[in-house]
């Protein structure tokens, strides 16, 4: 089975968590901390980011609460945190360049680290693997999104 | 620079209008980098600024040719990230616009109205 299956070109590895309603992913690491993103979806809808600006280490966060502000030539928003939780580390590299998010949205592009406050309820909420993939799709045509276009150097 | 905006207001004051589309986009966009950051955002339409909000109207806005993005899609961003938008009353009379003529998800306020929000917004932008 293809590990990181593609939905009009957006790529959505299977092994990650996602919060398909805020176009977010998750991951858990082995110490229990959670790593927090954009998926390429998201990035494909906000287009090249100028900057984006992560949420302070130390700040709690609530599910749904913003982690992050981003921003392009033509969108600006939150990115909602898919736990509850607090901030343990944030991506230093952004600051110098948010496009990393358009070029590795899944790994070199990732926006905080959470200690996670409530992970086992909250998880529930989340959709992974082949099920993920399916929401995803379903929402794609439905909200007739458009293809993800990628950048040179574009790495899952 | 604030480091905790969280929880402050903004009001954005709108005085232009569909003949100036340059001047239309970015209080919009501000506001919504506002509610993108928690803090609570109005934009207040007043003046020129009312015929934005006229039915039918800010679909023909567009600055970028090449782009889809129109005004209209401006707006429906802004409701969608929870910016509040209202008209000034009087000012619709200027327009010859009733309610009916306004755009979905538009509170009609008063001059007294705008007065108490100014007061109690943290910080107010003049466009």
């Amino acid at each position: 089975m293809d590990d990181t299956p593609e939905v009009r070109g957006c790529v959505l590895p299977l092994h990650l968590h996602y919060s398909v309603t805020d176009h977010t992913w998750l991951l858990i690491q082995e110490d229990g901390i959670a790593t927090i993103g954009m998926t390429d979806v998201a990035q494909n809808l906000a287009g090249p980011l100028l900057h984006a600006k992560p949420k302070k280490v130390g700040a709690k966060r609530s599910k749904g609460k913003p982690v992050a502000t981003v921003e392009s030539s033509k969108w600006v928003g939150p990115v909602k945190s898919p736990i509850s939780g607090e901030v343990v580390e944030v991506n230093a590299e952004l600051a110098k360049d948010a496009t990393i998010i358009n070029k590795s949205p899944y790994k070199a592009g990732w926006i905080v680290r959470m200690k996670p406050s409530n992970l086992d309820a909250e998880m529930d909420g989340l959709l992974t693997g082949q099920a993920a993939v399916d929401a995803y799709k379903e929402r794609i045509e439905r909200e007739d999104l458009k293809p993800c276009t990628h950048v040179e150097g574009f790495e899952i | 620079m604030n480091d905790d905006p969280e929880g402050k207001k903004i009001l954005v004051i709108q005085t232009h209008g569909i003949e100036t589309p340059r001047r239309t986009y970015s209080p919009l966009f501000y506001a919504m980098a506002a509610t993108a950051m928690e803090i609570d955002a109005l934009v207040w339409f007043t003046m020129d600024g009312t015929s934005q909000l006229k039915k039918g109207a800010a679909e023909q806005v567009q600055l970028d040719p090449t782009s889809d993005v129109t005004l209209k899609t401006m707006i429906e961003q802004a409701l969608e990230a929870e910016v509040e938008l209202a008209v000034c009353q009087q000012s619709m009379a200027l327009f010859d616009m009733t309610t009916d003529d306004l755009i979905d998800g538009v509170k009609i306020l008063g001059a007294t109205s705008i007065i108490d929000l100014s007061l109690q917004a943290d910080h107010v932008m003049y466009f």
